[in-house]
């Protein structure tokens, strides 16, 4: 008996062990080109392309951050992206949330709830190069181009459907009698909505909120199009800008780069308390 | 102060049809319980009261208020639904003051109600939890207190008692009776528990495929079952039903011959007779209306159930708790004519003789 328990345990360390191991690499993919980019914006050119490569940068400089936040208009980038990607996120959630539990309670005649639902999805069904020239055309006749509304309105019509679907299924998963209980209790249907179904929605929420907001803080291919002055391109355009004819400016890419990822580190830590599920636990049934 | 009355309401789901055309009145103060099996439209009809259903057709009142078109929140009704539906983001005293908040009650009312409310139900120490944190009794409670934290017009009670245990379900059946004698609020009950029906009401509706098959006080319907099905559901160990033919006011089946019917001929007729109405008796008793051996004896302490073969099924019937008979002996049974029942199995309806 003895024999077969120490055994077992041997074993158990080892898949243990080799768990942490996986867990190690996936960590080491997916953090090591952070820290690369983080490591590059603080070394001289010269360094950045150094054989063999300086892992840790021996004399470190902010040189690269002057040249992207004083010199060159990233802050202003930054501030465009900031500005577009909470502009796009307020919406998509604020109506996502509606048509979700829109789409989620109310009864349709017919099939109507299906079909609506599928309609919705349905325009994300074709890829977003394929509406960039109706989109340019559309924003030109009113006289949007190289505005940020025109980046919020874009990005909206890619981030609504997913925001209704995501909110609809979070709302079907809610247990429907909580909202009936707040109704017989003398609640108006929005009341019930307000009071009971978006507060039990808030990891629902925050789940769509972080995919809308992490969508358009990436966006490149319709803010090329759509922008082309400073006052109005975001942060990717204006990395992207720092590959030119003549040079690529790695040292202002990285610092850039770096800085872009802060944001969306930040308000990921801010709500995923918001995304641990269980709230709805102890609801119904005993 | 309340009355809900039904005139001719049908509600449909599509194609099926939940209720149909349903009338009853409920009087004020009454305890009235909507038994059935589930599926019979008990739950819909209760739910076209509180609002959360609307009527296809026929007209729902309280009082003479017609409230079809009525909001639920106008309505003044409160519910307690069978899974609690308690907010699980909200602690027990916001739970229950949540109807009054909604009305806009003043502080220091909602606090003196709430307080009341809770130790009635004795739940005052636990205010601040949250309903993850109780028990299912504890629960229980919540939902009933947040029920009668107002005073509404109706109660309204979705098998309040089915996910509790057996011992706690006994315990808050009485506390609902009495709770319901105190306040003098009309309620409608629903369940498919007869005993609790039975326990709990002033009178009983049994409904079966979204009609009532009998309206009556408990005692009415045990003694005095209209329908085949009221007879076969009501009743624990159920109403032998035996399917057989009448002639002449005499019931025959396979090895079994009851007269005492008058003079009443059916050609497909089911005798009824509950276990404590058949008696046991010697096998050479002359007057025994069936001899038969016995399948099963169970004793259940405060007397003893058991099974006779008859032709292909089992008749059951109480006997004293020192009976002592065996499995596969011959026992001779007699049957309280006066206490029996007879049915057309065409119409499943009572024949009366």
């Amino acid at each position: 008996m003895a024999t077969i328990r120490t055994r077992s345990r041997t074993r158990e360390m080892l898949l243990r062990l080799s768990a942490y191991l996986a867990i190690l690499v996936a960590l080491i993919l997916t953090l090591f080109p952070v820290y690369w980019i983080a490591a590059n914006s603080f070394k001289f050119d010269i360094d950045i392309f150094a054989v063999p490569p300086e892992w840790v940068p021996r004399n470190p400089t902010l040189k690269h951050y002057d040249e992207a936040f004083v010199q060159r208009p990233f802050l202003r980038y930054a501030l465009n992206s900031f500005l577009v990607a909470i502009g796009t996120t307020v919406i998509s959630v604020t109506f996502g949330t509606m048509a979700g539990y829109a789409l989620a309670r109310f009864s349709y005649p017919w099939q109507w709830r299906k079909q609506i639902s599928f309609w919705i999805l349905s325009t994300r069904m074709m890829p977003p190069i394929v509406s960039i020239i109706p989109l340019y055309l559309f924003f030109n006749y009113f006289d949007m181009l190289n505005t940020k509304s025109a980046l919020i309105i874009a990005y909206t019509a890619f981030n609504l459907p997913f925001a209704t679907w995501m909110m609809k299924s979070y709302f079907q998963d809610l247990p429907v009698e909580l909202e009936e209980a707040a109704i017989v209790d003398g609640d108006t249907r929005w009341g019930a909505f307000v009071h009971v179904a978006l507060p039990l929605a808030r990891p629902g929420l925050a789940a769509t909120a972080i995919f809308c907001l992490i969508i358009s803080w990436n966006e490149f291919l319709l803010s090329l199009v759509i922008t082309l002055t400073e006052q109005s391109q975001t942060l990717p355009i204006g990395i992207a800008g720092r590959v030119t004819q003549y040079s690529t400016y790695w040292g202002e890419i990285s610092a850039a780069g770096f800085m872009a990822c802060v944001p969306i580190v930040i308000f990921a830590f801010l709500v995923q308390k918001h995304l641990v599920r269980g709230l709805s636990l102890g609801a119904v049934k005993g | 102060m309340a009355s809900v009355r039904f005139d001719n309401v049908t509600k449909k789901f599509g194609e099926f049809v939940a209720v149909h055309d349903f009338n009853l009145e409920i009087r004020d103060k009454e305890f009235l319980v909507l038994l059935g099996p589930s599926g019979c439209g008990k739950t819909t009809t209760m739910r076209m009261v509180a609002g959360l259903e609307e009527a296809t057709t026929g007209d729902i009142y309280i009082n003479s208020e017609r409230i079809n078109d009525v909001l639920p929140k106008y309505r003044d009704v409160a519910m307690v639904f069978q899974s609690y539906a308690l907010y699980p983001h909200l602690s027990v005293e916001d739970n229950i003051g949540y109807p009054l908040k909604i009305r806009k009650v003043p502080p220091e009312e909602y606090k003196r109600r709430i307080g009341e409310v809770a130790r009635r139900v004795e739940l005052d120490t636990m205010l601040k939890r949250l309903p993850k944190e109780l028990s299912g009794g504890q629960r229980q409670r919540v939902a009933l207190a947040r029920a009668i934290v107002r005073t509404p017009r109706v109660f309204l009670m979705d098998e309040p008692l089915s996910n509790l245990d057996a011992k706690l379900r006994t315990q808050m059946r009485a506390e609902l009776k009495h709770l319901q004698h105190e306040l003098q609020v009309t309620t409608i009950y629903v369940t498919h528990d007869q005993i609790e029906a039975m326990t709990l009401a002033h009178r009983v509706a049994v409904m079966n495929r979204g009609v009532i098959e009998q309206l009556g006080t408990p005692r009415e319907i045990y003694n005095d079952p209209r329908t085949l099905f009221v007879a076969g559901f009501i009743g624990s160990p159920a109403m032998n039903l035996i399917p057989g033919e009448v002639k002449d006011g005499v019931f025959a089946s396979a090895g079994l011959r009851v007269g005492g019917a008058g003079r009443i001929s059916i050609a497909r007729a089911v005798l009824g007779v509950r276990p404590e109405d058949v008696h046991a008796a010697s096998a050479e008793d002359p007057d025994v209306n069936l001899v038969a051996s016995i399948y099963s004896v169970e004793l259940t302490g405060e007397n003893t159930l058991v099974s006779l073969q008859l032709g292909g099924r089992l008749m059951t019937l109480r006997a004293d708790k020192n009976f002592a008979g065996q499995i596969d002996q011959r026992l001779g049974v007699r049957i309280e004519t006066d206490r029996m029942f007879l049915f057309d199995a065409e119409t499943e309806r009572r024949v009366d003789f």
